[in-house]
């Protein structure tokens, strides 16, 4: 039998390994859109980390913040700038 | 707590500095500031989910899970509040987090738009010194 | 190439450090705690404590006692940052007017879709935010909810249909409005002989914002600073995300206009 509380931190540290994942993805990779989509994959880990360490107040603001206004507001910049790291982008 | 259950909060407090780690290379090497925008992001939001696992405390018992810091049974008195300090999660942490989030979107919006104005002066946004 | 490479070893010395130091014990503790820090058990046991009137807030939620009241004097300070990064993001646009022409917008199907889940989740945002003193919620989560529904319209309808019905200067009054509310609440009791950020009576001043209003819960000031915050949050996000998401040529027209000005 399994016991729920390896189950929570379990959760927990799966959330943590994906987010590292999903960081080193974003960091690395020179199309910018495709760095902005890992960046809301890692704050989709970190919801799920608030949530199993019981900050439902954080999970409410993260929420909409993190994966709703944030990735607009960066690929309203990325459409202006240029999708590629290193080239001339831009209109 | 067992052994398990200290290496898998380990795991997840590891995992956070391997983040802080591969943020603070993105912020300081990559000459794109787009890209120095979203490793800027993750650093701060690895931040705030580093206070908040300090904040949170292990189990009572392997069967009584901890409760977030809110008071469920509002006609219990005395004894449901005592009982719920028996089991909430620290609630400091998480409300410094909660302003600190919001603010971090509004300077995320504020460093776009200092970016935008940047690429339209200058017609990029690359940040190499030629020669 | 070699400046990389001294970096990346840097930061990972840095890294490999402090991981190991509180692995070992650096925050004076294990992570996570055996039980709760003193200060956590005062503020979880007196958020709601009405045997205790003199040093309770009312409010069954403690991370929203300790923001708007253990802790008032920093979150104002905290909500002042954030409104100068807003201002700050205005004054880079200064000059721009989103034009209230309402353009094409996505298809019929995905335009019924936001039409019907917009309101919804308003509601949801005003719950989150009315009911921030009782269940977990507030003003900032509630005022981050409701940017979001400005931002579905913009992005289904158009950005004219959105400035059509909220224009920057409505916005911006709006905002002012919740902050105005905000200080309104804040500087009451002094007036009525109590102290900056009171909520629930003292020793040295009686001063208190009712409890229960009508038999039901308000937590005293806690309800109306939710509200305000709130309204300013969803305003001023909602603004900033007009300006910045504001046509190509309308910010090009307004730059260029400021150039002639300087010569």
């Amino acid at each position: 039998m399994i016991e729920p509380v390896n189950v929570a931190l379990g959760l927990a540290a799966l959330s943590a390994v994906l987010s590292v994942i999903a960081t080193y993805l974003a960091v690395s990779d020179r199309d910018l859109l495709r760095a902005l989509i890992f960046s809301a994959l890692q704050s989709t880990a970190y919801a799920i980390i608030f949530l199993v360490l019981m900050a439902p107040d954080i999970v409410l603001v993260y929420v909409p913040v993190a994966v709703g206004i944030y990735p607009a507001v960066v690929l309203a910049l990325i459409k202006r700038v240029g999708r590629f790291e290193g080239g001339e982008g831009g209109e | 707590m067992n052994e398990f259950e200290v290496s898998l909060s380990l795991i997840v407090l590891f995992s956070l500095f391997a983040n802080t780690a591969i943020a603070l290379y993105g912020v300081f090497s990559k000459p794109n500031l787009v890209k120095k925008l979203i490793s800027m992001t993750i650093l701060s939001d690895t931040a705030n989910a580093f206070a908040i696992v300090i904040g949170y405390r292990a189990w009572p018992s392997p069967e009584e899970s901890p409760v977030p810091p809110v008071l469920t049974n509002i006609s219990g008195g005395y004894a449901a509040v005592q009982e719920l300090a028996q089991r909430s999660v620290d609630p400091l942490p998480q409300a410094l987090v909660l302003t600190a989030v919001v603010i971090g979107l509004a300077v995320t919006i504020f460093l776009a738009s200092i970016i935008l104005h940047y690429h339209r002066t200058h017609g990029t946004v690359e940040m190499v010194v030629s020669g | 190439m070699a400046s990389r490479y001294l970096i990346a070893v840097s930061i990972a010395l840095v890294v490999v450090s402090l991981s190991f130091a509180v692995a070992y014990g650096a925050l004076g503790a294990s992570v996570p705690l055996e039980g709760l820090r003193s200060l956590a058990r005062a503020y979880v046991t007196l958020a709601y404590a009405p045997w205790n009137r003199t040093l309770t807030v009312m409010s069954p939620e403690a991370v929203t006692s300790i923001v708007w009241d253990f802790r008032g004097v920093d979150t104002f300070f905290e909500t002042a940052v954030l409104f100068g990064a807003i201002i700050g993001t205005v004054t880079l646009f200064r000059g721009i007017k989103p034009s209230a022409r309402i353009g094409e917008g996505l298809s019929a199907i995905a335009r019924s879709a936001a039409a019907v889940t917009a309101p919804m989740i308003l509601a949801v945002a005003a719950a989150i935010a009315l009911h921030g003193h009782l269940t977990p919620g507030g003003g900032f989560q509630g005022g981050a909810t409701a940017a979001v529904v400005a931002l579905v319209i913009l992005v289904t309808f158009s950005l004219g249909y959105l400035v059509s019905g909220l224009s920057k200067e409505r916005a911006l009054m709006l905002r002012s409005a919740g902050l105005l509310g905000i200080a309104a609440v804040a500087l009451i009791p002094p007036i009525l002989g109590g102290i900056v950020f009171q909520n629930q009576a003292k020793e040295l001043s009686q001063f208190s914002y009712p409890a229960y209003i009508g038999g039901a819960l308000t937590s005293g000031s806690l309800l109306f600073y939710n509200l305000f915050e709130s309204l300013a949050v969803a305003a001023g996000l909602t603004l900033t995300i007009m300006l910045l998401l504001s046509p190509h040529e309308v910010v090009e027209e307004a730059v260029r206009g400021e150039d002639h000005e300087r010569i």
